[in-house]
């Protein structure tokens, strides 16, 4: 076992985690840790782009951006996050575009804008070209360009370092970040690193379901580490499907397909958009987007073979601009369906793509172990967190927003952190808990095969708490991840090596992924009405008495050992936007 | 969802497939050896989807790197049938199934575990590169200008993911490990061509060095192997133009 | 927790330098170029002299000593064959070194092969030009 001291750990190296990256290792020594090395974040598979009020195009503000963030997230949305996020933006773009992000142009060499779901002029009027983009690869330019000015600042990274456990030592005023337990994957070594700031950047949690645009490695371990760790967990139940998952597949068709004039149509060609959201029609959010193309198949207006599908039609573009704005998703089409967007339709359906809820934190980024109280030196960005800017539902090109704000935020809160505190002692036998857990998984002889569980519990996520859910599916859901994490407990790896075992590490991934799964399911039974990201058939509309309010999940254990999810609430930051009927 | 839960009105066959991995476990064999696995694949399914199957079925212990599953992150490039490619864009059908198909890791870089090799010198020699953009000047308060043209000039190495298949292609890489290789060559050229750029003199002089693009042999490999369709070869070849020129 | 708490420093490397040693020269550069140019002109060379020797002055079964001795009389002969000489063996020689930098995998065999080359092409070299300048026709 080995020991580090930093002023600042990041776990993480995807967006959020590298943008604070830049931020902190110029005031304080920081050390980046992250399970894959850095350019294999997900951060790299978002396509369409980032929207800020730019007004290169057309007339815009950032007020109209907040404004369409709060009404999208389905008046969830904190409203003074929102109002910083959206107001930040503005300098996140440039910012990039300084690191050297090669964004698309216009005639005149300023910053390219196009049209994304929920992006709207005036209060909804119509939709607004605000979205900055490189083709449909500007998640992974953003994440080029961060790492390159990681390079240029040498920045330090721990790659393949997968952290396992945080370290809170208890002080009269409550816990206060020690440092972060990380195992180390090339050699099976357990390192200990001191902090006094740790911020998460660990991403989302997708592979809790099967059809995902998300990597295999998304699996919420961070969220996971704080949760066991008693911090809890908000909004779990809002969990986004993005509308254009190519069909089967779940491989992400970015929404800037829309925004270029994609039409998404049922079997017999009709533009049903148009009778989900007459105004912004295809361009809708895309909690109604999702619905709506589930709507279409459950009444039997489906295409293909088994009708489970609809298409998304950009035949009407030219193959220039389809080659030249869309390039990525165009050849997606090919390789993985065999389908031309030039010339066919591209079959599609919603897949599970990102959580809106996740480790609460306030505008500053720091974690709240409760509605008010933060935790000292503890710090959340990006997918993980939740601030909340999303409230119930994301709107396209957010989230790259988020990680660049509230990553940057992050890394100058925790820095400034580290420079007005000392470290903390460790708590007592640091690296236990990590080592139990490890050593229990090395050396069991259960019978349980990983990829069995993660199967069946992806395949009933899938069945049962999807874009529509109800008391009863989610019952059904709930029950099978409870026996699936009864199961869990015999579950055995193959692999008995200490270098590289890959096998262990899916073994711990499922862990955090079981538990996170048993949270959209609790969350999502007790929220008995439909907002944004969460359907329930049983309760189609919005409550705003009985619900306006973020979910709080703890982990509680019992006298007996048992451990079991208890459910608290927080009211929700309104500052100028009343909830009002959501009609696009 | 009902309709999600039919059968299948004309489900495409799912055939036994046999795959030759490469197996090395560094605490355990001596040296590497070849296994047989057979699993069932649907003709659209991909390598990746075979590798993890053997992983979760039949055994576990085979340890290979992968991340996002449709070719963005980079993270699975290996030997597939002698060719580098990425095991999550390379599907059944493309690939001769009447004989076993071989998978091996990359070459030219230390191998650690089964498919998994050490990717530190390959991003050393990225980061040697100063791949990032240098400006001199008073920084702009809004974007910097820069027309189409201009951006589209450097577009083709803006697509790279760093998955190594192009560096671990080059025969002049295998035998010498100081070749920059092509990937990080790729990344210089992505900002000597940047119009807001103003370091491409530095970088020029460090690719001029004895172990710079003069070392290619322009065999097309790293071109080839590319899956993101990235000219390599071109972008090496525009880096020896530029320090010809830069010389008369 | 055992003494290896205390905070001290990292022990695992810190992200590695680039190791290489910047040789801030422009030989590579030159030979690269040296290549191009040289075998542009030894194509021009090569095929004047096969065509020179064989179709326009008779054929091959002409040449003896006193075909020699009259050619090199002349200086435009001298310069045109040991053009022919020097630029033929160092691009030749050039070559031979890039393949032994691909080829070879050790630097101690790189090293000697390099040296063998080199001594083979410099003998050559040197002999070929003593033989045209120093060339007696009235040895026969």
């Amino acid at each position: 076992m080995q020991t580090h001291t930093y002023d600042v750990v990041i776990v993480g190296a995807g967006g959020a985690g590298m943008r604070a990256a830049l931020e902190s290792s110029k005031r304080a020594r920081t050390a980046v840790l992250t399970k894959l090395y850095p350019t294999r974040s997900h951060t790299g598979a978002a396509q369409g782009g980032m929207c800020a009020a730019l007004a290169n195009v057309e007339e815009d503000n950032w007020e109209w951006h907040t404004f369409d963030t709060i009404k999208g997230g389905d008046y969830l949305v904190d409203q003074d996050a929102a109002e910083v996020m959206c107001k930040e933006a503005i300098d996140a773009v440039l910012d990039l575009e300084k690191m050297g992000l090669p964004f698309n142009r216009t005639p005149e060499g300023r910053i390219d804008q196009r049209r994304f779901g929920g992006h709207t002029r005036n209060h909804g009027e119509a939709a607004v070209r605000r979205a900055c983009y490189a083709a449909d690869r500007t998640g992974h330019m953003i994440l080029q360009t961060l790492y390159q000015n990681c390079i240029k600042q040498n920045v330090e990274f721990y790659n393949e370092f997968y952290v396992l456990d945080l370290l809170l030592t208890e002080t009269d005023e409550g816990p206060v970040t020690a440092g972060v337990v990380s195992y180390e994957l090339a050699t099976g070594e357990i390192h200990v690193f001191r902090a006094k700031s740790v911020i998460f950047a660990t991403g989302g949690f997708g592979k809790v379901w099967k059809t995902t645009s998300n990597a295999h490695t998304l699996t919420g371990d961070g969220m996971g580490v704080c949760y066991r760790r008693g911090i809890p967990l908000e909004d779990m139940e809002f969990y986004q499907f993005h509308p254009t998952g190519l069909a089967g597949l779940g491989v992400l068709l970015t929404e800037g397909a829309r925004g270029e004039g994609g039409i998404l149509r049922n079997a017999s060609g009709e533009r049903f958009m148009e009778r989900y959201a007459p105004t912004i029609k295809d361009l809708a959010p895309r909690d109604m987007v999702s619905r709506s193309m589930v709507l279409e198949v459950r009444e039997g207006r489906g295409a293909g073979p088994n009708k489970d599908y609809v298409y998304l039609d950009l035949t009407h573009l030219p193959k220039e601009q389809i080659e030249a704005k869309l390039p990525d998703i165009t050849e997606f089409a090919r390789t993985y369906l065999g389908v031309d967007p030039v010339t066919e339709l591209v079959p599609v359906f919603p897949t599970a793509h990102y959580a809106m809820g996740g480790i609460p934190t306030d505008i500053e980024t720091r974690v709240l172990r409760d509605n008010e109280h933060v935790i000292p030196g503890l710090f959340a960005a990006g997918e993980c967190a939740c601030v909340s800017v999303h409230g119930a539902n994301r709107l396209g090109t957010n989230s790259l927003l988020d990680i660049n704000v509230f990553g940057r935020r992050a890394g100058i809160a925790a820095a400034e952190h580290a420079q007005q505190v000392g470290h903390v002692d460790l708590p007592e036998d640091a690296p236990g808990h990590t080592i139990a857990l490890v050593e229990k998984l090395r050396s069991s002889t259960g019978g349980e095969r990983v990829a069995a569980l993660k199967r069946e519990m992806q395949e009933t996520m899938d069945l049962n708490a999807q874009v529509y859910r109800t008391e009863a599916t989610l019952k059904q859901a709930l029950g099978d991840v409870q026996e699936l994490k009864r199961r869990y407990q015999s579950v055995a790896i193959q692999d008995k090596g200490v270098r590289y075992n890959t096998d262990l590490m899916e073994a711990i991934e499922l862990g955090f992924l079981l538990d996170l799964a048993e949270l959209v399911v609790v969350g999502a039974l007790e929220r008995k009405e439909s907002r944004g990201g969460h359907a329930r058939e049983d309760y189609p509309n919005r409550d705003d008495v009985n619900f306006m309010r973020h979910t709080m999940a703890y982990r509680h254990v019992g006298e007996d050992g048992q451990e079991a999810i208890q459910l608290d609430y927080k009211p929700v930051t309104v500052t100028r936007y009343q909830p009002m009927e959501r009609k696009y | 969802m009902t309709a999600m839960a039919e059968a299948p009105v004309a489900a495409p066959v799912a055939a036994d497939v046999t795959f030759r991995i490469h197996r090395y476990q560094p605490e355990f064999d001596s040296e590497p050896h070849w296994e047989e696995y057979t699993v069932p694949l649907y003709p659209t399914d991909r390598v990746l989807t075979a590798l993890e199957k053997i992983k979760g079925e039949i055994d576990g212990s085979l340890t290979f790197r992968r991340s996002c599953g449709h070719g963005i992150c980079g993270s699975d490039a290996m030997r597939i049938n002698g060719r580098n490619r990425l095991a999550c864009k390379t599907l059944v059908k493309d690939l001769d199934i009447s004989k076993p198909i071989t998978v091996e890791p990359i070459k030219g870089l230390p191998l650690e575990k089964d498919l998994v090799v050490d990717m530190d010198p390959f991003f050393d020699a990225y980061r040697s590169v100063m791949p990032f953009l240098i400006t001199d000047g008073h920084e702009p308060t809004r974007e910097r200008l820069q027309s189409a043209e201009d951006r589209a000039r450097f577009d083709d190495g803006t697509k790279c993911i760093l998955c190594a298949c192009c560096t671990t292609s080059c025969p002049v890489y295998w035998t010498d490990d100081q070749y920059f290789g092509p990937a990080a060559i790729v990344a210089a050229n992505r900002f000597i061509f940047d119009s807001r750029d103003s370091g491409a003199e530095q970088r020029l002089e460090i690719l001029n060095e004895k172990e710079g693009v003069w070392r290619c042999r322009t065999t097309f490999n790293c071109t080839d192997a590319c899956p993101r369709g990235i000219e390599v070869t071109k972008a090496i070849q525009e880096v020896k133009r530029a320090l010809i020129f830069r010389r008369f | 927790m055992s003494t290896t708490a205390q905070p001290g420093p990292v022990n695992i490397p810190a992200p590695r330098s680039s190791q290489r040693s910047s040789q801030r020269s422009n030989f590579e550069l030159y030979s690269w170029l040296f290549m191009r140019v040289s075998g542009l002109v030894l194509v021009f060379l090569v095929l004047g002299h096969l065509l020179i020797m064989n179709v326009l002055d008779g054929g091959v079964q002409r040449i003896n000593f006193a075909f020699v001795a009259g050619r090199w009389s002349s200086p435009f002969w001298q310069v045109w064959d040991l053009l022919m000489l020097w630029l033929a063996m160092l691009h030749g020689t050039n070559g031979m070194r890039t393949i032994i930098n691909d080829y070879a995998e050790r630097d101690q065999t790189r090293f000697w092969l390099k040296m063998i080359l080199y001594v083979a092409a410099g003998f050559t070299i040197i002999l070929g030009t003593l033989v045209i300048f120093t060339f007696d026709p009235n040895i026969g």
